[in-house]
């Protein structure tokens, strides 16, 4: 393979593990906590997203045969879905993160709160249209081709579409956290929960205001690789929330322009792994996350670590 | 000990010397080339406003904080490098500004904490409990208990130490900091938040431990009155720089400090 | 009960006293089910390619297990020691997000290795007990060697660092507490229990593989600990066989069963929020055994 296809392969898989990033990072700059449900939740999105394409629930499950009514086209399915993943974020939030917050209780129980909530959602998935992997219709992109050509390289249009679409996310994210009255909020209360309220910010709003855009990323990003490559099943999204995991470390927790640049690294370097060693390819993101968290624990692009006495 | 008249440092070799300490955060200069110099059995006080870098300084003696430039010499040798647990083990203890008690533990076990250096014991006979490591573990809750009894918290001893009120909790760390059998105690404005008697009964008490333990004592404190009562020397920290260092009657006298400190009020 | 069933609540048990230790100085340390995976391939090699330790094949002689268990834990606490000080200056999520981090990447040489089976791994471990119920006695007797050193950090001055760091490391430093050492005692000592427990636990289910190491047993062997409460061993004991044992009861519910699972996972820490054994409640239980045998010597403090 030459290194341009190599670039492509790898910049497009590393824009998922971007998005995916961004919903973790922006909970945990709200809450300094890390949602283990964020994977079950990018999992629901590629199901929905399936279903809004027009896809059929196969034999097994409760909802066995079921297919709605419509078939939607990708630009429109996908944003549904992600509306739809973030509704299922803000049911995450409600359930295992707001009694933590109320209670006061130690923030750390959110990780096992929401991995509750998780297991939850993995296996109401699994209960609902089985454990069958789905392939998204290819009929999906409309007239588009499958793939084109580009300075000799072969790329396919879900590739680029990846790519785009996760770019322009970004974009959006970062115009709207600089430029908004709510994305000042979300940036005030993930700097000083305290002093934004007593400026008058409602920080349990903007928590949730976290919780439905992190979820809305991971739908997309469900969605888009539900299309690249295919549903593998109720539990594929928790191999991608462990990958997101060390994305966000690499990037800096907190940092949104880290997490899509780790996102970009991480795909780019496992895309260098060649493919009999393809076995060692998840090593390299947990090597990377290791060593970045020995050499410089707060990441690439994060804040200095607080140290307090 | 008696008091040094004049305000200098006595002729026998100090027991803690501070070389130009500076500190520097990011863009601000937390302590400035400061220098000091304890003699043994000294009551010592460092005063200044709020943010003049007292605290810093203490952090550093203490090894919680690496200092950008300058060394602190123990009995002349440098403690650098050593951090908070090498230093305290040279023999130098303190009590934290904003409390930093074990609160989940019982007041008898933060000083039983406190005593961590001496409860060193064969790891078998610990294992298995054996009559010579029940005896030992027997004098190290006598030792605690003195300890309580001195800082008259002896009646507390079973409650948790995070349920005790504000002035039960200065003393405890007190009493926390004594059981690492310090040479020097570095006592960081444990008056705060007390009423003139509670203080006034606080001072009488650091100068019982003092002679009790024959310890060197320094000292950060507000309360510039208690503090002329209280120590023999005197520095006055403004802005991470010492300004002054004297008896309390040459640094009442100072016109820098009154400038600086307390010019505001007279 | 099912002797079978009672094997695995014990095993758990073991795990979550491994997931204990380090928690009880603060350390939020996920690493244990990497370090179970390591003392289980360790037995499963040896009971499969070596004569001596295979016995017959089908069955192997119980020194065997023993010294299998002893190298199994010793490769973990190597590990464990290599990997701790680097490691254990990381706080909080971060050092949490450091061991799953361990956790994967050694499940990806477990899978990888030329000589650990791939993804299939090691089956066909060869039995040291006849019956389950002989796994039961052997463990149980583990197990309470395992209490029984932890009930000891109560008294030990090694065991009242620990708590202290928990409360306030900086605090602990500075009454002249070795914090890193003392950190990496407990860390070593999780990832030793975690390596015995994987070499017993190899031998019990017959077969090994890379999976038995994944970050699902990293959540559930801390789900053990935040179910049983983390201040005191019995906490992470009763929460070890508690929830090894509740997937199994709820079989009867069918489908609906890891849902249910979910939901407990979800809902104990929220109504208790110290889990269920805290010291409160273990005062009061030590004052109701003291009236009854005069006894005034508290279970804990």
């Amino acid at each position: 393979m030459d290194l341009l296809q190599i670039l492509v392969n790898g910049l497009s898989v590393g824009a998922v593990y971007g998005l995916f990033a961004l919903g973790y990072t922006l909970v945990f700059s709200v809450l300094g906590v890390i949602n283990f449900a964020h994977g079950a939740v990018f999992t629901v999105g590629a199901y929905f997203t399936y279903l809004l394409i027009g896809g059929a629930v196969g034999a097994n499950g409760l909802l066995a045969g079921l297919a709605l009514p419509f078939a939607l086209p990708i630009w429109g399915a996908l944003p549904l879905a992600g509306l739809g993943a973030a509704l299922v974020a803000l049911l995450v939030e409600r359930v295992a993160f707001r009694p933590l917050r109320r209670r006061r209780a130690d923030p750390l129980l959110a990780l096992i709160t929401s991995l509750g909530a998780g297991v939850i959602l993995v296996n109401l998935i699994q209960l609902l249209v089985g454990a069958e992997s789905y392939a998204i219709p290819t009929g999906a992109l409309g007239g588009l081709p499958a793939s084109f050509p580009l300075l000799g390289a072969r790329v396919r249009t879900v590739q680029a579409l990846l790519l785009g679409i996760a770019l322009l996310l970004v974009a959006m994210l970062t115009l709207w956290l600089e430029g908004s009255r709510n994305g000042k909020g979300l940036q005030a209360v993930a700097e000083d929960a305290e002093t934004a309220q007593l400026l008058g910010i409602d920080s349990t709003a903007m928590v949730r205001l976290a919780f439905g855009l992190s979820g809305f990323l991971a739908g997309v990003a469900g969605g888009l690789v539900g299309l690249s490559v295919s549903i593998a099943g109720p539990y594929f999204g928790i191999g991608y929330g462990l990958k997101g995991l060390a994305v966000l470390v690499l990037g800096g927790l907190g940092s949104v322009p880290g997490a899509v640049l780790g996102g970009l690294i991480v795909g780019l370097a496992e895309a260098f792994v060649p493919a009999d060693w393809s076995g060692w390819k998840d090593a390299v993101s947990y090597g990377f996350l290791f060593l970045v968290l020995l050499l410089r624990p707060r990441g690439l692009l994060g804040r200095p670590l607080p140290t307090k006495v | 000990m008696s008091a040094n008249p004049n305000g200098t440092a006595p002729a026998s070799a100090p027991l803690l010397q501070v070389e130009a300490i500076s500190c520097r955060f990011g863009g601000l200069l937390a302590l400035d080339r400061v220098s000091l110099e304890l003699a043994e059995g000294e009551i010592f006080g460092l005063i200044g406003p709020n943010g003049a870098g007292k605290t810093t300084l203490f952090n550093v003696i203490s090894g919680l904080t690496r200092p950008s430039g300058g060394r602190c010499l123990w009995r002349g040798r440098p403690t650098t490098g050593l951090g908070a647990c090498g230093i305290n083990r040279l023999g130098i203890a303190r009590t934290f500004q904003n409390l930093r008690l074990f609160e989940s533990l019982s007041v008898r076990e933060n000083v039983l904490v406190g005593l961590h250096h001496a409860a060193r014991a064969p790891m078998v006979g610990a294992l298995v409990g054996s009559g010579p490591f029940r005896g030992h573990q027997g004098r190290l809750e006598a030792q605690a208990l003195e300890l309580l009894a001195l800082l008259e918290l002896d009646a507390l001893a079973q409650q948790r130490a995070g349920d005790l009120p504000y002035g039960d909790r200065r003393r405890l760390e007190i009493a926390r900091a004594l059981a690492t059998a310090p040479r020097l105690l570095l006592l960081d404005e444990p008056a705060a938040g007390m009423n003139p008697a509670e203080k006034d009964d606080l001072r009488r008490l650091i100068g019982r431990i003092r002679d009790h333990f024959a310890l060197t004592v320094l000292i950060i404190e507000h309360h510039v009155p208690l503090m002329m009562r209280l120590c023999q020397r005197l520095a006055v920290l403004n802005f991470g720089e010492r300004i002054a260092l004297g008896s309390p009657a040459e640094v009442r006298r100072d016109p820098r400090v009154i400038e600086a400190y307390l010019g505001g009020q007279t | 009960m099912d002797a079978a069933l009672l094997e695995q609540m014990l095993l758990g048990a073991l795990l979550a006293l491994s997931v204990y230790l380090p928690l009880r100085c603060g350390q939020l340390s996920l690493a244990t089910p990497g370090f179970y995976a390591v003392g289980g391939y360790v037995a499963a090699l040896l009971s499969t390619g070596v004569p001596a330790f295979a016995g017959t094949g089908a069955t192997s002689p119980l020194p065997a297990l023993l010294v299998e268990m002893a190298l199994g834990g010793s490769l973990a606490g190597l590990i464990a020691l290599a990997i701790g000080r680097p490691v254990l200056r990381l706080r909080g999520i971060y050092l949490a997000i450091a061991t799953i981090a361990l956790v994967e990447i050694l499940r990806v040489l477990n899978l990888n290795l030329p000589f650990t089976g791939g993804a299939m791994g090691i089956f066909g471990i060869p039995q040291p007990f006849a019956h389950p119920e002989g796994y039961v006695l052997f463990t149980l007797v583990l197990l309470a060697v395992a209490c029984w050193l932890c009930q000891r950090l109560e008294v030990l001055r090694l065991g009242r660092a620990m708590l202290a760091i928990r409360d306030d490391e900086l605090a602990a430093a500075s009454v002249g507490i070795d914090t890193p050492r003392t950190k990496l005692i407990a860390f070593v000592a999780s990832a030793v229990l975690a390596g015995v427990t994987g070499a017993l636990a190899a031998h019990f289910l017959n077969a090994w593989n890379a999976r038995v190491g994944s970050f699902d047993a990293s959540i559930t062997t801390l789900a053990f600990v935040v179910f049983g409460g983390s201040r005191f061993w019995l906490g992470p004991v009763l929460g070890g066989l508690a929830l090894t044992a509740l997937p199994e009861l709820l079989r009867p519910v069918g489908d609906l069963r890891l849902i249910l699972f979910g939901g407990v996972i979800l809902l104990g820490p929220l109504f208790f929020p110290q889990g269920l054994v805290t010291a409160e409640r273990l005062r009061w239980l030590g004052a109701l055994l003291g009236r009854g045998r005069g006894r005034r010597k508290p279970l804990a403090p």
